[in-house]
């Protein structure tokens, strides 16, 4: 284990105890929060960083996720947990669908046809208000009844590390390899006998599929949802914690998540400022150390143990 | 519905689409020499805007000088831009150049935003438009801050092209957009070209911030719904393409003013109205990625 590996997994162990210790709950839901983006910006750079696709509709996929698991619950009656597993599917399934329509397509091209899908789905969620209330917002039932915020600190804390998990199992199996072999030279991987129809549409199912899951168990957490969290927007803040962690590793991009979320809160006598900040920070980040905070200290690490 | 209702409406479409010929043409001189789109385009759009706003209602200067202003201080912007963050693409410098371009633009896209929001708080500022009133045409009633904004984008335009078929400077433009390689074999300075190509991009999109902000209110977040019409205008006439980047402006103009009447359910219509450009554009690029007049690009 390197000494990087070693300092991440401590603090997770962190994490765990925090609210042992006396955390005031003002920070645990911050925290909460930033499990949530850690979630996403983790599942971006699965798609981004390891198969080289480019995504715009992490956020859309989240609010799909988020109101397919609340209006299953509302307008079918259905319990919490299929309805959250309901959520899933419906952003797998159109993250399934995204990835087989644009498998022609790279760079530019499907950036922009991600940001299609992506703000179509923000717009059908808006217009359609009389199921959505629209831009007014939906109510949404708690989670648990009655829980307070350690619980849902201590569920965000598993659902997340559960996530990377199972990120990371993916990535070390055959199919992680055939993703990078896709992101270094498609046409080479197609000659060598690999589906690539099949991996890069999977990559994106993937991906998108854990966006459903954070965002069916954030609107159960803050249990009122409106179309803003499908904003472009939003995506720039997913774009910047992936980009600033570090979006060629899940494991970095996920802290890059939570690492932002609370200093976002921490600054926030900056107003609008730290926003900019941010900006400032992962255009730099992009352009001079691009494997992010994480991934620059990986090589400065490793370059003091030689 | 009555001739002259729909004359009005094609002629809402008509200035409509000036303003996103205006828009589309900058993305398509910059993906033209450069091969990136901008994803920060609608941001030099909104910047646009807010330089007319200081000039004009700040400074006192007459409306006309606010759209200079915004020319002039979103070419400056738009070479900055491209000389810090978009040559090094083009020395090598930076390890996926695709990607790296794609998530550059879209990062710029989300400071100039944030920057725009905490420098003039996100209220929204209405500088003096160049022309007040209405203009009757028989039955026809178009109000002139409009007319006349589309008018002036309809110079600009013309001027563009005028430059880029007869001038040095804009043969030197599309040599680079035809062919990289062979232009700079014949003595064309690629870096120079490059500049110019992203800060003309950048002044065309500044230009019709500034035309439009008189008439729909300068607000930080205003460029994210005409930067994505841009979008659906250069993917729809040829990533890339000038001339595709004005038949898609006149067609996506002209589809929307009518496909929102045309639907019963008015308010449900309007609503909509901005999907049916994105609905073009996922067809567009899973049919015919290169568009109407584009070149087929073996990796689209």
């Amino acid at each position: 284990m390197t000494l990087l590996q070693k300092i991440l997994l401590a603090l997770v162990v962190l994490a765990a105890v925090l609210p042992m210790v006396g955390v005031p709950q003002y920070w645990l839901y911050t925290l909460t929060i930033g499990l949530y983006y850690a979630m996403l910006a983790s599942s971006w750079s699965l798609l981004v960083g390891y198969i080289g696709r480019i995504s715009f509709a992490q956020a859309a996929m989240s609010g799909l996720g988020a109101y397919v698991a609340v209006l299953t619950g509302q307008l079918l009656g259905w319990p919490v947990v299929p309805s959250l597993i309901a959520g899933v599917v419906a952003a797998g399934l159109f993250g399934l669908m995204i990835g087989w329509l644009t498998l022609r397509l790279h760079g530019a091209y499907l950036g922009l046809t991600t940001i299609a899908f992506a703000e179509i789905l923000r717009i059908t969620v808006t217009a359609e208000h009389q199921v959505t209330q629209g831009s007014r917002g939906l109510q949404v039932r708690p989670l648990i009844e009655g829980a307070g915020p350690v619980t849902y600190y201590y569920i965000f804390l598993a659902a997340a590390v559960v996530s990377v998990l199972l990120m990371l199992a993916l990535l070390h199996s055959r199919i992680g390899l055939f993703f990078q072999a896709i992101r270094e030279d498609e046409d080479g991987t197609a000659s060598l006998g690999v589906n690539v129809t099949l991996w890069k549409s999977l990559a994106f199912a993937a991906s998108t599929a854990f966006a459903g899951f954070a965002g069916g168990l954030y609107a159960h957490f803050v249990q009122l949802i409106t179309p803003s969290m499908m904003s472009m927007q939003e995506m720039g803040y997913i774009l910047a914690m992936a980009v600033i962690g570090g979006f060629s590793n899940v494991v970095y991009a996920a802290f890059g998540g939570v690492i932002l979320q609370v200093l976002l809160e921490a600054l926030r006598e900056m107003g609008e400022w730290r926003l900019a900040v941010f900006g400032v920070i992962a255009i730099l980040m992009l352009r001079f150390a691009p494997n992010g905070i994480f991934g620059w200290l990986e090589t400065r690490l490793k370059r003091k143990d030689k | 519905m009555t001739l002259v209702a729909i004359a009005e409406q094609a002629m809402n479409g008509l200035i409509i689409s000036t303003f996103y010929a205006l828009i589309a043409l900058g993305i398509a001189l910059i993906f033209g020499v450069l091969r990136i789109v901008n994803f920060a385009h609608g941001e030099f759009y909104m910047l646009g805007g807010y330089a007319c706003y200081l000039a004009v209602t700040l400074l006192g200067l007459p409306p006309i000088f606010g759209v200079i202003f915004a020319v002039v201080i979103l070419m400056m912007v738009g070479m900055v831009v491209e000389q810090a963050l978009i040559k090094p693409i083009h020395t090598g410098k930076v390890d996926r150049p695709d990607e790296y371009a794609i998530m550059i633009t879209f990062a710029l896209a989300i400071l100039l935003l944030n920057l725009a929001n905490s420098i003039f708080g996100p209220w929204p500022q209405r500088p003096a438009p160049v022309a007040r009133g209405i203009f009757e045409f028989g039955e026809l009633i178009i109000p002139g801050d409009r007319l006349s904004a589309a008018g002036i984008g309809i110079v600009l335009i013309v001027g563009l092209l005028v430059v880029l078929r007869y001038t040095w400077m804009g043969k030197a433009v599309r040599a680079v957009s035809q062919d990289r390689a062979a232009a700079e074999t014949f003595g064309i300075n690629i870096t120079q070209a490059s500049m110019l190509a992203f800060g003309a991009g950048a002044a065309l999109a500044g230009a019709a911030g500034a035309l439009i902000g008189p008439v729909f209110n300068v607000v930080p977040a205003m460029g994210a719904v005409p930067a994505m019409k841009a979008y659906i205008v250069v993917v729809l006439g040829g990533l890339g393409s000038i001339r595709g980047a004005i038949v898609g402006a006149l067609i996506l103009g002209q589809v929307e003013v009518f496909a929102t009447i045309l639907i019963p359910d008015s308010s449900r219509a309007l609503a909509y109205k901005d999907a049916y450009g994105l609905v073009v554009l996922i067809l567009v690029l899973l049919v015919r990625p290169q568009g109407l007049f584009g070149v087929a690009e073996r990796r689209a």
